[in-house]
């Protein structure tokens, strides 16, 4: 097996106490790394189906994510200033009135996973908020909301309404428990995702149409 | 007229009930036990509990969340929980057991079940002391920390349960621990047999060796995966079931060893512009569906109790209804 086969599997494995030096082994080899980066990109792809089929669970998930970013780290440094390596910036958050942050945190850890720059505006954040984000912010591609409360929907229709009145270029989805396809689209959103996993999918699929 | 709890005992054991069991109607709820609960006690409150955690409800919240920067985590690094998890002491005075015996004693037991109340859940001890992506991610990379700590929750349970057993003499045990999202269980099977399950046949084990004959578990998710478990637990009645489950299937399959209690999910009928009409058409459904046997219609909040004021009370009086239309 290449080194950078050992990293895809490693990272699909959660071994996160192994990715870094594989990560390095690679590097030694000569591989470029953006490919090394891409490989674990791929990898998480496969957690995030593996997720959304059922298969594995949020643990799986998780250290899958955490042994991703320890790679991450040992080719920040190479990489620096290297904007080729970004889907762009996604910003996330749970809307209005509605507290739950672990379906958002997933999320925000697989569209990362996927290639974006993150920036987590937290829970509870007004549709003023999102717009401010997506100003403040650098090539922000994608703004995902999250709200899993039925009494916090219209505070979800009002952040898509907002984010697309103000930044009409930004592609908004939408997801949380009580959120459905229909309803992505009544509200106007350009994607729905069920999952952490589809979420990823979905924003990788907008911010490169 | 069957009673109540005749009628529960009839519907859990494929017997032949007069109505459907409405909802939570027979238990009665002991909750003036003296209890550390997992919650801030009211709209804009924030309180730090006897384990040390931090529940903050906002005031335009629904509920109260655990807290988890780094300011307020009890629990910051597993290999360490011995040092940082100081279990509360489970004694209190006869003044402050008082009211909950007075109550205990004024239930007439041929009518209803004197019922224990237990929260927060074993599993969601774990992730309200150290947050819920740490936890999970615990049980893969310092396995035996976790369960180290879980066995420490364990016996901080037990001892509790010795001294409910003591005092109210509970033949029921409602206790919480929710195990799921909407659509999957937290963790796989196999972990949970790993790390949940034996926790639990410990404390479930108790309970029935001291009294109790009835134990109903809150799990307002799906975790439809995990009912075998359950079984082996000793749960008899799973409140909180959500649709997301196949109800109708799982009664099929496992109906004679555990009962369905939901099918009713709070976030479709309890918001603030709620209506009776909705009401119905979901316990309809519900009911159509379910049957009479091993199903216990019941919204999936884990109390007797609505978010929006008269849902809880709609819901019933619907099921009454049904039970007319339908029995």
């Amino acid at each position: 097996m290449s080194k950078i086969e050992e990293v895809k599997a490693k990272v699909e494995a959660g071994k996160s106490k192994l990715v870094p030096g594989l990560v390095q082994e690679a590097l030694d080899e000569g591989s470029a790394p953006g490919e090394i980066l891409q490989a674990m990109v791929d990898s998480m792809g496969v957690v995030g189906d593996k997720f959304s089929s059922g298969e594995i669970f949020v643990p799986e998930m998780l250290i899958a994510a955490k042994a991703m970013s320890k790679g991450v780290e040992v080719l920040k440094p190479l990489m620096a200033g290297d904007g080729s390596a970004s889907l762009g910036t996604c910003v996330i958050g749970t809307v209005a009135g509605d507290l739950h942050d672990i379906g958002k945190n997933l999320v925000s850890m697989m569209i990362e996973s996927a290639g974006f720059d993150m920036v987590d505006l937290g829970v509870d954040v007004p549709a003023d908020t999102f717009v401010s984000a997506v100003k403040d912010n650098d090539n922000v591609k994608i703004v995902a909301c999250s709200g899993l409360l039925t009494t916090t929907m219209p505070a979800l229709k009002e952040a898509v309404a907002t984010v697309k009145a103000a930044c009409p270029d930004v592609k908004v989805i939408v997801g949380g428990a009580p959120v459905t396809p229909e309803y992505a689209a009544e509200v106007g959103a350009d994607g729905y995702a069920p999952d952490a996993g589809s979420a990823a999918v979905k924003a990788k699929e907008l911010a490169t149409a | 007229m069957l009673t109540k709890r005749q009628n529960l005992m009839e519907v859990i054991k494929g017997g032949n009930p007069d109505r459907f069991v409405n909802q939570y109607e027979f238990m009665d709820l002991i909750m003036e036990a003296p209890m550390d609960l997992p919650l801030a006690p009211a709209p804009g409150t924030r309180v730090k509990n006897k384990w040390g955690i931090t529940f903050d409800w906002p005031a335009d919240q629904i509920g109260s969340f655990p807290m988890h920067d780094e300011e307020h985590k009890a629990l910051k690094d597993i290999t360490d929980w011995k040092n940082q998890v100081k279990a509360p002491s489970v004694f209190y005075t006869d003044e402050e057991w008082a009211a909950a015996e007075a109550h205990a004693k004024s239930v007439d037991r041929n009518e209803k079940f004197v019922t224990a109340f237990c929260a927060p859940g074993i599993f969601e001890m774990t992730h309200h002391l150290m947050s819920m992506e740490d936890a999970l991610m615990a049980l893969y990379e310092e396995p035996e920390a976790m369960k180290e700590l879980i066995g420490y929750v364990v016996d901080y349970e037990l001892a509790y349960a010795k001294e409910v057993v003591k005092h109210i003499h509970p033949d029921a045990l409602f206790h919480h621990d929710d195990w799921g999202s909407q659509i999957s269980s937290f963790i796989s099977p196999e972990m949970f047999d790993e790390f949940i399950v034996p926790a639990y046949k410990k404390v479930y084990g108790f309970w029935k060796a001291n009294g109790i004959e009835l134990i109903i578990h809150h799990s307002d998710s799906y975790a439809a995966n995990l009912v075998p478990f359950m079984i082996e637990m000793g749960i008899d009645i799973w409140q909180g079931v959500m649709t997301t489950n196949n109800v109708p299937e799982l009664i099929k399959k496992y109906g004679e060893k555990i009962t369905f209690m939901g099918d009713i999910d709070s976030g479709r009928v309890d918001f603030p512009g709620w209506t009776r009409e909705k009401i119905y058409a979901d316990t309809k459904k519900a009911c159509e569906e379910c049957g009479k046997l091993y199903f216990i219609p019941c919204l999936s909040q884990g109390l007797n109790i609505s978010s929006f004021p008269g849902v809880y009370e709609a819901t019933s009086d619907v099921i009454d209804q049904l039970s007319r239309e339908m029995f």
